[in-house]
């Protein structure tokens, strides 16, 4: 287990060894700042726990950990676990940092890792315990798709307030997002649950919402007659689960009260077709189909487009990424004529995006539970 | 028909935006539209606020093409933009929709009307219309008039007024403005705007207050000895003599900025964060102040105005050497004072308010301090450090709330030494908070009318002002000055001193 001292910090022998080795550093830095006439503040406003088992996320974590220290100050636990099976000796190391945003020298930040040999699932929970700021709230962030059915993670579900994947990550989504669906089910009252495809899906929810905002469009959510939504491959056209688009699908079915009227099927051309009913009985075809875009992460969404028809006319509701993908053009056509339309910049989320958003909500957010569940129920 | 609620608009992550709605802008061709109005819509574009139809349309009395408008704002936005550079393609779509009218003629009402009627029928917009009135405060009476005698306000939307600062200047000139806006729109269509109410920190003052149990028990006079106050800038007059010559602190600073302050550190709990009720306590707490006898100015209030001086190293004029300010000009440019609210909760407390301008330092904060411990049970040499207990609420810069209090210094034996806790806005929660007009303009254009000054407010404050500038103005009081870069003329230090009190250093 080797462990770059250049980005975890000094090992230290234990949690006391650890907690003095923190203390020092932020005292130096201190010492260090009034030199420069600037002040230290040390406020923390969360404990985040990340669990990673592949060095590159427990990289990319720290990295996020840091960019975020000035929005977000943290104490920030990244449990580094080598894959079962893999040998290696069976000390859990441990070291710490106060990671710095670029450069400023404000410390709002400490950063502690844990790395631990594959078989140490049962113990680390009771490592992670006494890192743990008390009375503030945990944020576990699971890297990798879940082990659900390993004690060990419900050991670590046990720590938390709020649980954060991304299961743009995972393997098999169609499969692991019933999981999901369970752990947040179990969760009721005691932590909520989060996915970065959720996150990643703020600012389309918040534009296909504003649509409706205008009252004279308001009635055509009633009468919703088609939903078609693109997502994103690459140019070898590779198959990816469409978990995000069907999360959005999930949404407009939880909050209109669509029920599923078939399974989801792949559809001949790529993607899915399948339909939906509304609350009155008609039904809604819904087709989620793959787009090849430039700077997009595979299965991030590229546009959409709901069609209503009422009183005779026919409106459509447009959201689309513009090309060069750093903004969305939103537009309302009734009967094939344009009636408004309007740019708005939306680059592609970064992940210190998406955990900033996260860490922002404490409480559980039912309308995500809601949409998935419907999702769960499609497929 | 009445229309249910947006149904996706649900959760904790979406905004609520407004209704899609019209600015109308008067004076869109000034100053304030250029350096803080069209910015702050740029950036509530920026950030995907702004209803899906959204119109801006400017008035003043120039001629001027829609595309000339658009290119000046253009400027405006690139100049004084808090995040730069622009977004072309977010401003072009944004700019789309930004049309000039000129009300310089005489039939110019009505053409802005047929406009208004025009834009929004193309974009079926039930005519919501937010006035906003950016004009010298002088033309607001006749453009009031204007908009009621062509019907403007009557849509079958909402229609809202936003009148800047200063609002009057007395209470005479208030209530009449008042009186002439309630020709056209009902008070609760009425938006004074105080920009101050529209900062992160002063809304913070409320949070802390009212959703922290610890501290309300301790906020009174049992426990307070003390309360300052201070609104300090470095700046002079700048650009502003014009206005500033005839307003002078205590109309610029004191009637609004430093009494809205005292209210929400002294007001008692509202019974719901809405705007009645927010208001409706500050109201009863500026009541409550203590009016100032012309007696008792002398003794109470200090005025000043600002001598050469040094600011941060630089040499700078005094007031009267400053362009446009009459060379024997009395204006003052600092005030101190001391108040007292006449209520349960704040009898015998006093106040200490102060502003001015080309002070040392640039800060805005409010000191609470706390009576010292009832016995001292340490002795007094190794006491000699203690000061008395005291929370700071920064306002600027450096947003925070730091606590100061005794402590061991680390030696054998008992030695105690004042720290300062600290805790710093801006290092606990994100650094680039709005600007105090995105809040405010985003809030008006949602009907939310908390943070806006109501009209028994604003007249309440004048008619704590009044008497003062009348007595000022009447009376054989001086008008010491003060070299720029101090704290303001000795005789301020004197009032404070004749309590056994000092000024703190903010
Ligand atoms: N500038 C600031 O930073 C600031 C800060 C706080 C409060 N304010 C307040 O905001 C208001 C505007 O200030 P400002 O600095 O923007 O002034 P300004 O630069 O002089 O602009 C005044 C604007 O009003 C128009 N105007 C003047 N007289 C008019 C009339 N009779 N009818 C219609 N339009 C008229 C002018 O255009 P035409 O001459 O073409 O009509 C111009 O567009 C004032 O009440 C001021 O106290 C300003």
């Amino acid at each position: 287990m080797v462990v770059d001292n250049v980005i975890w910090g000094a090992p230290a022998s234990g949690v006391s060894a650890l907690e003095r080795e923190l203390a020092r550093l932020r005292r130096a830095r201190s010492a260090h700042a009034s030199e420069q006439g600037h002040t230290v503040a040390r406020a923390s406003v969360l404990n985040l726990v990340v669990f990673a088992t592949r060095e590159v996320h427990a990289k990319r974590a720290a990295r996020t950990i840091a960019d975020l220290s000035q929005r977000h100050p943290s104490r920030a636990i990244v449990v580094w676990v080598d894959r079962p099976g893999s040998t290696a000796t069976d000390r859990l190391a441990m070291h710490c940092d106060l990671p710095r945003a670029d450069g400023r020298e404000q410390v709002s930040c400490e950063q502690i890792l844990v790395r631990a040999p594959g078989d140490a699932g049962a113990r680390l929970a009771s490592a992670v315990i006494p890192l743990l700021l008390p009375d503030l709230p945990v944020f576990l962030w699971w890297t990798d798709t879940p082990p659900f059915d390993a004690p060990h993670f419900d050991a670590m579900l046990e720590l938390a307030d709020r649980f954060i994947i991304d299961s743009a990550d995972f393997a098999r989504p169609e499969l692991s997002l019933k999981r999901v669906r369970e752990v947040c089910a179990r969760g009721s009252g005691r932590y909520g649950v989060t996915d970065f495809n959720w996150t990643r899906l703020t600012p389309w929810r918040d534009l296909v919402s504003a649509f409706f905002d205008v009252p004279a469009w308001r009635p055509y959510l009633d009468s919703i007659t088609g939903v078609r939504v693109g997502f994103t491959v690459d140019a070898d056209g590779r198959e990816v689960h469409p978990s995000q688009a069907l999360l959005l699908v999930g949404w407009l079915a939880s909050r209109l009260g669509w029920l599923a009227a078939q399974s989801l099927a792949p559809s001949e051309a790529g993607g899915m077709l399948f339909s939906m009913t509304r609350g009155d009985g008609t039904r809604i075809p819904v087709r989620v189909r793959p787009r090849f875009e430039r700077g997009l992460e595979e299965g991030d969404l590229s546009g959409l487009r709901i069609q209503a028809t009422r009183d005779g006319k026919l409106a459509e509701f447009v959201v689309k990424r513009a090309a060069g993908n750093a903004h969305v053009t939103t537009s309302v056509i009734i009967d094939g004529s344009l009636v408004t339309e309007r740019v708005m910049p939306l680059s592609a989320p970064r992940v210190g995006d998406l955990l900033g958003e996260e860490l922002t909500i404490v409480a559980s957010d039912h309308v995500y539970e809601d949409a998935l569940a419907a999702l769960v129920a499609l497929s | 028909m009445t229309l249910t609620a947006n149904p996706l608009r649900a959760g904790p992550r979406l905004s609520r935006i407004p209704e899609p709605s019209t600015l109308v802008i008067f004076g869109g061709s000034g100053d304030l539209s250029a350096r803080k109005l069209m910015p702050a819509l740029y950036n509530l574009a920026l950030q995907r606020l702004l209803p899906p139809t959204f119109l801006v349309v400017g008035t003043a009395r120039a001629q001027l093409a829609d595309a000339l408008f658009r290119d000046e704002l253009h400027k405006a936005v690139s100049e004084f933009s808090r995040t730069k550079p622009i977004n072309e393609e977010v401003w072009r779509s944004f700019a789309d929709h930004v049309h000039y009218v000129s009300t310089g003629t005489s039939g110019g009402y009505g053409v802005l009307g047929d406009t208004l009627n025009r834009l929004e029928g193309e974009l079926g917009m039930p005519g919501n219309r937010l006035f906003y009135l950016a004009t010298p405060p002088s033309a607001y009476g006749p453009i009031v008039h204007g908009i009621g005698a062509h019907g403007l306000a009557r849509t079958n939307g909402w229609s809202r007024v936003v009148v800047e600062k200063p609002f009057g200047n007395d209470l005479a000139s208030a209530v009449d403005l008042s009186e002439k806006l309630h020709e056209v729109f009902r008070e609760d269509q009425v938006f004074r705007i105080d920009h101050y109410l529209g900062k992160e920190t002063v809304q913070n003052i409320l949070v802390l207050r009212f959703a922290n149990a610890i501290f309300e028990p301790l906020w009174t006079r049992q426990y307070v000895d003390h309360v300052q106050i201070t609104v300090a800038e470095t700046l002079g007059v700048e650009e502003r003599a014009g206005y500033y010559d005839h307003a002078g602190a205590s109309r610029d600073v004191v009637q609004n900025h430093l009494l809205q302050l005292m209210a929400l550190v002294a007001m008692e709990p509202p019974i719901a964060f809405d705007a009645n009720a927010v208001r409706d306590e500050k109201v009863k707490v500026l009541r409550a102040i203590r009016p100032i006898a012309t007696d008792d100015v002398p003794n109470t209030t200090v005025r000043g105005q600002y001598a050469p001086g040094f600011i941060e190293g630089m040499a700078v004029r005094g007031y009267r050497e400053e362009d446009d300010v009459a060379p024997n000009s009395t204006t003052e440019t600092y005030v101190a004072m001391r108040l007292f609210i006449d209520n349960w909760r704040w009898e015998g407390t006093p106040f200490y308010l102060r502003t001015g301008k080309r002070m040392p330092k640039r800060s805005t904060e409010i000191a609470i301090q706390f009576r010292s411990a009832p016995h001292q049970v340490f002795s007094r040499e190794s006491a000699a450090g203690l000061e008395p207990n005291t929370l700071v609420l920064r306002i600027q810069p450096d947003e925070g709330i730091s606590l100061k209090f005794g402590a061991k210094v680390p030696v054998q034996g008992i030695r105690i030494r004042s720290v300062n806790m600290d805790f710093v806005y801006g290092a606990s929660f994100m650094v680039d908070a709005p600007d105090a007009y995105e809040t405010l303009i985003l809030d008006a254009l949602r009907g939310d009318a908390t943070l806006f000054t109501r009209r028994d407010e604003v007249e309440q404050q004048w008619r704590l002002v009044d008497p003062i500038i009348d007595a000022w103005r009447a009376g054989q009081i001086d008008l010491p000055t003060y070299a720029s870069g101090s704290w303001g003329p000795t005789e301020a230090d004197l009032l404070i001193a004749r309590d056994g009190r000092t000024w703190r250093q903010p």
